[in-house]
């Protein structure tokens, strides 16, 4: 499941759905709102083109890792301190392949998938700032 | 002809967005949205530089796909276009 969606996800049924045949290890990747001396954050996406772009990320880190199952889900809209942002799950035969194939989707989609974040506090707020120079990919000729 | 121009995030709020657009024929991507950004000077100031030209850390996709600075100029919008301008994602 590679979605964009203001609802949350049932975690633990993603981690039953993730048991694919010759699963040896699944790893969950949950970012939460941290509370940073905020009240809420606002969470905004470039829709289809997240959502094409998480997909692109899960083909790469499935063939280069040997995933049998990945799952990512980015929500948007409001969010309270505590709810979950990002969860991403996947399931290898092994735990090194696991590990090494969640890290690459979250690396990977820090750099490249069209998301933004608002720390919302009590005077206002304020973007959270991206990298420098990334975003949505590099140029394709 | 029309052409929709998506802005996100600090860029949405200060210059709107989904704005649909009857641009002059064989207009340019980059006189497009320098067009719809002289509306507002903060919003225009937070796209180009002084020279009109995007700034450095500005995306620019069209229909999807992320196009160079340079190219902006060369690029000539077409019916249905959808041009989306946004700073560095931050997502995660």
């Amino acid at each position: 499941m590679i979605r964009v969606q203001t609802e949350d996800v049932d975690i633990g049924a993603l981690v039953a759905a993730a048991k694919q045949p010759g699963t040896g290890a699944v790893v969950v990747f949950d970012g939460i709102v941290r509370d940073d001396d905020i009240t809420e954050m606002e969470l905004e996406a470039y829709g289809d083109v997240a959502v094409a772009e998480m997909e692109k990320i899960a083909t790469e880190a499935t063939q280069q890792f040997r995933l049998l199952h990945v799952d990512i889900i980015h929500r948007i809209g409001l969010l309270s301190i505590g709810e979950n942002i990002l969860i991403i799950i996947v399931s290898a035969g092994h735990r090194p392949e696991a590990y090494a194939g969640s890290r690459y989707i979250i690396e990977e989609l820090k750099k490249r998938v069209p998301v933004w974040k608002k720390e919302l506090t009590r005077d206002g707020g304020r973007w959270v700032p991206g990298e420098h120079g990334h975003g949505a990919g590099k140029p394709r000729h | 002809m029309t052409v929709k121009v998506r802005f996100f995030a600090r860029f949405r709020e200060l210059l709107g967005t989904d704005i649909l657009t009857e641009p002059e024929k064989e207009e340019s991507l980059i006189a497009l949205v320098r067009n719809i950004a002289r509306k507002n000077k903060e919003g225009y100031d937070a796209l180009f530089d002084e020279h009109g030209r995007f700034r450095e850390f500005v995306i620019v996709m069209r229909n999807g796909k992320r196009i160079e600075h340079e190219d902006a100029q060369a690029i000539r919008v077409a019916d249905g276009d959808e041009i989306a301008v946004f700073p560095p994602v931050a997502g995660g």
